[in-house]
């Protein structure tokens, strides 16, 4: 699910953070409301790219080879260029600057429609925003903040046109996420 | 294990031949998304399953790593869709078009069932469909694999059946000139070496492969190396007195007994 724009990303920061640090059986109902996958969209090059993200998330949640906690904070982890899981939170998580947010949740294959929409009413009352179409997602990528965690500035400069270089990246970018459980 | 998510996909998905090292398939990760190929490197029954499962972890490791070198450096190769080490699993881009060997003259004989899709129309080039030459074939080779070179990824085995051309309907071209696009696959035998001795076989390695797979081959391989000259640039030299060594001994270095 896409939001943007997104009013209250501090506050969301905020509660994800409350209710991991609170120990207590109270916070469970706290954690189960915001237990998604908040990825900031800017970074997202294309829906194969965060679909990559996902699937690679959940073959190591099938496998027990999760290398972060939860499937959720496993789909930034693969996001991040880097095996620095810190790094991957604060790049590709929720942040105070965020203006549009990739939510995600993962389901049982056997969910109904019925428990979808259900997820979608709990993912609104998280987030402050309207939800639009995955088609806005090319709209709001920051290629050149993409390009940066890559590290493919020189790369890019080769391409002489935008089109261009922004099809590379997102090779590059879905690549290297396909490949995270196998890089050096 | 009772069901694993890798095997699900592989029921799901097409056959599409098969090797001693892996099987090839079809398959789509979501519905609407666009196909990926799949090479699943089976279990060996004849090795040790311990042995086996670093072998193929560590091989789907290595052509990983190569094909994003390759993606990072702009050579032509396929993107990375999805990787499984544990199952030996290794999704790719799936190219639409037709490998280099099949185009040129001599490549298409004894090939049978792989031929369905495209009725022989005898005597007709099939290049012409791809809008280029064979030496604008060669041309795109020698650049490709200098430009492979020139990031010290080596191949390992270059052949006619190891390099496609995009079809024109799926390609997108940010040129209007370029009707198709050369594309390198199967890094399963690849490797990272900054020595002029790999570069010359890797390109020794594909003139067996073009003499003893197209007929009349000297010239066409003579435009690959010009091509390849140019691209590579100054290492030229060094790799060209090297190549006419490797001729005169053969792939192996020491050759004893």
């Amino acid at each position: 699910m896409l939001f943007y724009p997104v009013s209250n990303p501090a506050k969301i920061k905020q509660r994800i953070i409350d209710a991991a640090k609170s120990k207590a059986h109270e916070a469970d109902e706290e954690r189960e409301a915001v237990n998604f996958s908040f990825i900031d969209a800017s970074l997202i090059t294309s829906r194969l790219h965060l679909e990559t993200a996902i699937n690679q998330a959940i073959l190591a949640e099938s496998q027990g080879s999760l290398r972060t906690k939860t499937v959720h904070s496993e789909i930034l982890f693969a996001l991040n260029p880097t095996n620095n899981i810190t790094e991957a939170i604060r790049r590709y998580g929720v942040s105070d600057t965020t203006k549009a947010l990739c939510v995600v949740q993962i389901m049982n294959s056997s969910a109904t429609t019925a428990s979808i929409s259900d997820v979608e009413i709990k993912m609104k009352k998280v987030v402050n925003g309207s939800i639009v179409s995955f088609d806005e997602l090319a709209k709001l990528t920051d290629w050149n903040t993409v390009e940066k965690y890559h590290k493919l500035g020189n790369e890019v400069k080769e391409k002489r046109d935008a089109q261009r270089a922004r099809a590379f990246i997102d090779n590059v970018a879905v690549s290297s996420v396909a490949m995270k459980s196998v890089m050096q | 294990m009772t069901f694993s998510l890798s095997q699900n996909l592989i029921q799901s998905s097409l056959p599409i031949s098969q090797g001693a090292e892996a099987k090839v398939y079809k398959a789509q990760l979501t519905s609407g998304s666009p196909p990926i190929l799949l090479k699943y490197r089976f279990q060996k029954k004849y090795r040790h399953p311990t042995l086996d499962a670093n072998l193929t972890r560590s091989r789907i490791a290595g052509e990983a790593r190569a094909l994003l070198k390759c993606l990072r450096s702009g050579v032509n190769v396929p993107g990375i869709r999805m990787v499984d080490a544990t199952e030996g699993i290794l999704g790719i881009q799936w190219i639409e078009g037709q490998s280099v060997r099949k185009l040129l003259p001599g490549g298409a004989e004894d090939d049978g069932a792989d031929n369905v899709d495209s009725p022989d129309v005898e005597d007709s080039d099939p290049l012409t469909e791809y809008g280029v030459s064979v030496d604008e074939v060669m041309n795109l080779i020698g650049n490709e694999i200098a430009k492979m070179h020139r990031v010290d990824v080596i191949h390992g085995d270059l052949t006619t059946s190891n390099m496609m051309l995009r079809h024109p309907k799926s390609f997108v071209p940010f040129n209007p000139n370029v009707t198709t696009e050369l594309v390198l696959i199967d890094f399963g035998l690849s490797y990272q070496s900054t020595l002029t001795e790999d570069k010359a076989v890797d390109l020794y390695v594909l003139e067996r492969a073009f003499s003893s797979t197209h007929p009349d081959s000297e010239p066409m391989f003579a435009k690959v190396l010009i091509a390849y000259a140019e691209t590579i640039g100054k290492d030229w030299v060094a790799i060209k007195n090297r190549l006419d060594d490797v001729r005169l001994r053969g792939r192996k270095r020491s050759m004893v007994g």
